[in-house]
């Protein structure tokens, strides 16, 4: 059997993380969790996650772009597909998905509350089409 | 302008050699890093590269002259401090050159101590108009995307509870852990009160800032507001091994205000002081009166407030961010609020703190005094009593 699939999630709400990260076990996935940016980086160097579910407003503003930035300068991370997960919708004027800064065409936006079943059917042909 | 942290600098400005060296001693004897230059143009390029806190200059130089170099250091950047350094027979000029914006002077001949003086009293100045203009940055972001703010303040509870109501719809019976359910469920209640208190803080706020929060005008004991109010949390407090004491003078003390809104008041600050309180801890609240003011004050022997904070305390939307406070959950309204009601009053509220020992809030009200109030915002005494038991909360 192919061996479980590793996600790493980074969102300051513990309980969205617990929700998620439980779903997404039921269903395979080995989860790593991170609470804030700094964290997140540090797991993403030391488990190399196959995928990222990342929040954007954490403590600071706009930590989860921060925290991808730093993510995609390791090199062995500077491919890694990253869902961005968040409240915002991403048409506020004050609030946009940044066109530099490492964002990749496999890169996804999902609004928060996720629908679960949709974000797992995504997650399985992100990785599958990786493999 | 230099990052906050940075070391405060100064340049000392002189073509006089021992005014230079004797300067440059005080100064680093003061803990201040000093460069010092004979001329305008050599002290102008260091101060555009190093932007100091302070230039200290003499008026009266060949080449450049200090009036020159005073517009050129505020064109640099408008908040350093300039202290001009001039002989007593210019005086006058002296005067215009702090109209053109030199913050003062110091005449010649003058001691090591009168340089400190000056040089502190600029600092501290300095330091206040910073602060005050970054905290007017902050305000203005804040207002700008207040609407944004506030609806992920919203979305983010109502996030989770709808992600866990999803999670239990779609885990198939292998994976569903009844135990886990329970717990889950928990954390949906606990997430909507927490949606609850915004919702009604947010409520007490727009009617502050409509003005129509403190409305009444009437005689209130504050002995009984807080009694009553200890009496509610005694059972909270004692959940968190808090314990209360009251410290109230036997006989009532009268302050002419909306007693809804002054139960509003302390309950925020007694309940802040068993939120950010240690187990074992304990909160006392005092009352006492002086010069026509009763004063109350609400003391905690928890976390402490670091001093960078302070500050912004009383900010709407502000909460500490530091690893201990963020295990509490709160609105960031609750001292906002309190602050409005005591200024909407004739009242002032301070802070006092000490990190690991606990803070102290002083509220200040002005006393009841005979035949009754003067008319303040709320415009008048005792026609509102009727409306009194909805509008604060």
């Amino acid at each position: 059997m192919q061996s479980r699939k590793r996600l790493l999630i980074v969102d300051d709400d513990r309980d969205f993380v617990e929700a998620v990260s439980c779903y997404l076990e039921a269903n395979g996935f080995t989860v790593f969790r991170a609470h804030d940016g700094a964290e997140g980086i540090r797991l993403a160097k030391l488990e190399r996650p196959d995928l990222i579910l990342m929040d954007i407003m954490m403590s600071e503003r706009t930590e989860g772009f921060f925290t991808i930035h730093e993510i995609r300068l390791d090199p062995a991370l500077k491919t890694v597909p990253i869902f961005v997960l968040s409240s915002f919708s991403t048409r506020l004027p004050d609030f946009e998905i940044p066109t530099k800064g490492g964002w990749l065409a496999h890169d996804m936006f999902f609004a928060k509350p996720v629908d679960v079943v949709q974000l797992l059917e995504k997650i399985r042909q992100r990785l599958d089409k990786a493999a | 302008m230099s990052p906050p942290d940075a070391p405060e600098s100064v340049v000392v400005i002189d073509d006089d050699y021992a005014m230079r060296l004797s300067c440059g001693k005080i100064l680093t004897k003061m803990g201040l890093p000093a460069d010092t230059f004979e001329d305008g143009a050599h002290g102008l390029a260091a101060v555009a590269a190093t932007k100091p806190a302070m230039v200290i200059v003499d008026l009266k130089m060949p080449g450049m002259s200090g009036m020159e170099v005073i517009a050129r250091v505020h064109e640099i950047d408008p908040q350093i401090i300039i202290v001009v350094i001039t002989g007593y027979a210019t005086i006058d000029t002296a005067i215009q050159a702090m109209k053109c914006g030199a913050y003062d002077f110091l005449p010649k001949p003058f001691s090591p101590d009168e340089l400190r003086l000056i040089v502190n009293r600029g600092l501290e100045r300095r330091r206040l108009a910073l602060e005050s203009q970054r905290h007017e940055i902050e305000q203005t972001m804040l207002k700008r995307r207040f609407v944004t703010f506030v609806s992920h303040q919203l979305r983010t509870p109502l996030a989770a509870i709808h992600q866990y109501l999803d999670v239990m719809q779609h885990l198939d019976q292998a994976s569903d852990d009844p135990a886990r359910r329970r717990e889950w469920i928990g954390r949906c209640l606990a997430r909507i009160e927490e949606l609850q208190s915004l919702i009604s803080d947010w409520l007490t706020l727009a009617r502050v800032e409509g003005g129509t929060l403190v409305r009444e005008r009437v005689k209130v004991d504050l002995n009984q507001v807080i009694s009553d109010i200890l009496r509610t949390y005694q059972e909270t407090a004692a959940a968190e091994s808090v314990s209360l004491e009251a410290r109230l003078p036997a006989s009532a003390m009268f302050v002419c205000g909306d007693r809804n809104c002054l139960s509003v008041l302390f309950d925020n600050l007694i309940t802040n002081a068993i939120k950010y309180n240690k187990p074992g801890g304990k909160v006392t609240v005092s009352g006492s009166r002086s010069d026509g003011e009763v004063v109350i004050a609400v003391a905690d022997t928890g976390i402490g407030i670091p001093e960078k904070y302070r500050a912004f305390l009383f900010d709407e939307f502000f909460r500490i961010k530091d690893d201990e406070a963020k295990k509490t959950t709160g609105t960031g309204l609750g001292l906002h609020i309190s602050k409005r009601i005591v200024s909407e009053m004739g009242g002032t509220i301070v802070v006092a703190s000490e990190l690991g020992a606990g803070s102290t809030f002083a509220v200040r009200l002005p006393a009841w005094s005979e035949p009754g109030c003067s008319p303040g915002p709320a415009g008048g005494q005792n026609d509102a009593e009727q409306e009194a038991t909805t509008h604060c909360r």
